[in-house]
């Protein structure tokens, strides 16, 4: 993007916001200032990305690489910032070349190396670190210890296979110890482990046939023989049941994509692609975020949820983890519907601006809170003065119960807000068609209209689904926040940012003929860069 | 036939064994019939033993694993019970133990 456009973006801030925060301008210019930076150094980072310190790649940096054509772009998570998507198969050279180099440092076999590094979680240097402290104790512990020596002495065959001879050379056909076939075997129809253990061709592909029905497990089997802890490979696979190595093969990478620190699967239903990291960086805590190119499925790469900023993987789950606890009383208390507080009437929430009129009374009203929507504006304190919690309403009480209503009430408050954000960000995906149709219609007004001229409903469409996304975990987020200053302030942010998303909600759902482009445009990118200048101050630590 | 140096001899215990049709590559299913006090074998019979679980081999055979429920009689082994209360008494009180487990030997082995 070029330096003038920049320019043009951030005027367009100013004069916007300004206009819109009444009463509010002192903390506006703290926010002000820090767009400037995010934007100084969400610009920069594109161009010495590889050697950016820090480790995570923001969605701030991602969508600012696709503003050259439209400023309101989506953002194309997976494009550049060291995740690239694959299908599982072209992962194979990554494992290979990773096992090479185990081969090659290790002085081990192949099938042994993949074992060891598996066993490691495939983190090489601590694979390497244990080895040389004591390599038969690893290889014992890994079941390589006999593969490992058969290399040693290729020459004279194993020690076992030797002894094996031995004590077998005179009855010529060899007894195996599965089946106990009367009839014995010749040599040549015997397979031999490593460890010395042979078993009859036929035996080995029942074991072979049964074990890779026991699923993943498989990469883990070990020889057949009762007590002996080396494991199988692919060696064996092969000579044992040669069309069975294809599900094998399958097993070993599909442990790999699992184990390797840099992968992940597509979480998107049936999907077989595999999200690859080229830095470390992208597996931070609320690092880097991944779109999969076939079926478009964004989620984090560490923990494979949709992208969550502002809270980090661990609390997101913890969040998860209650949200599934309590969510019976929850669900009782969020029944999708809500009774008029004038008239009782039932009333579906369908749209999504918080300024609900009651059908039946005319009765206006906010959403979240069901207080009179007249109480809300910006000479009362703002039209969201709903998003803080007030734990002294009935602080004083220390009784053990109260003290459990009150933990109820604060989590329900967080997750009220959680929830309706979760509905609100649904409903704007799925309006996506009906932005498509409005569009249509919109260019039909004027015949001068171009395409072009109408994306900017798509853009809103698109940055409310965003917003609503990010308001959403940031209640999650704010639930494990220590009570004080960084709450206080992180509270007044989230407060903005709800304020501005129903303002786009409001202006981008206005009947066609009142719809104002520049409006809706303003608003857009006021809303887009208030919520980066969000996600930036918490990844920076919530400091000033 | 219980062991002799275990509070189950003198008993025979008898044993249903059940083979799968994957046999020897899926352990064969072993309980007991005959009731018996013993910490790692529950009152339906069932044996907890590693051989007839996950370390089951192939080229394991079926004297093998009764040679080891043998030797499970004669070693019981209370850190991984089925029957948690009788692991509790033989680790607290082994001669209690003991005297039950004769005691069901005559009742219900002889």
């Amino acid at each position: 993007m070029t330096d003038s456009d920049e320019e043009y973006h951030d005027e367009d801030y100013e004069y916007e916001y300004s206009d819109e925060g009444g009463g509010t301008d002192d903390e506006d210019v703290s926010m002000d200032g820090s767009a400037d930076a995010a934007d100084a150094a969400a610009s920069s980072p594109t161009k010495c990305m590889p050697n950016k310190k820090r480790p995570f790649v923001s969605m701030v940096d991602r969508r600012k690489n696709n503003l050259g054509d439209n400023p309101n772009a989506p953002p194309q998570l997976g494009d550049g910032f060291g995740i690239r998507m694959l299908p599982a198969d072209e992962l194979k050279p990554v494992m290979n070349e990773q096992i090479q180099e185990t081969v090659e440092v290790l002085g081990v076999p192949p099938g042994a190396a993949a074992i060891l590094l598996r066993e490691h979680k495939w983190a090489k240097e601590r694979l390497f670190q244990s080895f040389f402290d004591n390599p038969e104790k690893i290889q014992e512990k890994c079941g390589v210890l006999a593969r490992c020596q058969k290399l040693g002495d290729d020459e004279e065959d194993t020690k076992a296979g030797a002894a094996n001879r031995n004590t077998r050379a005179n009855a010529k056909r060899r007894i195996c110890e599965i089946c106990m076939d009367e009839d014995c075997f010749d040599p040549d129809e015997m397979i031999a482990m490593p460890c010395g253990h042979e078993f009859c061709e036929t035996c080995w592909y029942g074991y072979i046939s049964n074990a890779l029905d026991k699923g993943p497990l498989c990469v883990r089997e070990t020889c057949p023989q009762a007590g002996c802890t080396e494991l199988i490979t692919e060696e064996e696979v092969c000579r044992a049941a040669p069309e069975l190595l294809p599900k094998f093969e399958c097993y070993q990478l599909r442990s790999f994509v699992e184990m390797y620190g840099m992968t992940r699967w597509c979480p998107g239903p049936g999907c077989g692609q595999v999200a690859l990291a080229c830095g470390g960086g992208a597996f931070s805590d609320i690092g880097g975020n991944a779109k999969c190119n076939v079926c478009e499925t964004c989620f984090c790469l560490k923990c494979g949820e949709e992208p969550h900023a502002p809270i980090t993987c661990q609390h997101l789950s913890k969040w998860q983890e209650k949200c599934k606890n309590e969510s019976e009383t929850a669900n009782w208390i969020l029944a999708n519907t809500k009774p008029c507080p004038k008239c009782s009437s039932r009333i579906e929430k369908n749209q999504g601006c918080n300024h609900m009129t009651c059908r039946s009374c005319a009765h206006h009203f906010c959403w979240i809170c069901m207080g009179d929507w007249s109480d809300h504006g910006a000479n009362t304190g703002g039209y969201y003065k709903c998003n803080k919690f007030d734990p002294n309403s009935d602080a004083n009480d220390q009784s053990d119960a109260a003290r459990a209503k009150r933990e109820l009430n604060r989590y329900l408050h967080y997750y009220k807000r959680f929830h309706s954000h979760a509905q609100a960000q649904d409903f704007a995906i799925k309006s996506v068609k009906a932005t498509e149709a409005r569009m249509i219609l919109l260019q039909e007004q004027n015949s001068d209209t171009v395409w072009t001229d109408v994306e900017f409903l798509k853009a809103a469409n698109r940055q409310l689904v965003e917003c609503r996304k990010v308001l959403k975990y940031s209640y999650a987020f704010a639930y494990y926040l220590q009570d004080g200053d960084k709450k206080t302030r992180f509270e007044y942010h989230q407060e903005m940012l709800e304020r501005f998303t129903e303002n786009l909600s409001e202006l981008s759902e206005k009947p066609i003929q009142d719809m104002n482009r520049a409006e809706v445009v303003n608003q857009t990118r006021v809303v887009d860069n208030f919520m980066k200048n969000i996600l930036k101050y918490v990844e920076e630590g919530m400091e000033d | 036939m219980g062991p002799d140096e275990s509070p189950y001899a003198g008993g025979v215990f008898f044993l249903d064994i059940h083979f799968p049709a994957d046999y020897p590559f899926k352990p064969p299913k072993v309980h007991f019939t005959t009731r018996i006090y013993h910490c790692n074998i529950n009152s339906n019979g069932g044996i907890c033993l590693d051989i007839l679980k996950d370390q089951w081999s192939p080229a394991l055979t079926i004297s093998k694993v009764l040679l080891s429920i043998c030797s499970l009689l004669t070693d019981p082994n209370p850190d991984d019970p089925l029957v948690p209360d009788i692991a509790q008494l033989l680790k607290t009180d082994r001669v209690k133990h003991d005297s039950t487990a004769r005691e069901w030997t005559s009742k219900y082995a002889m």
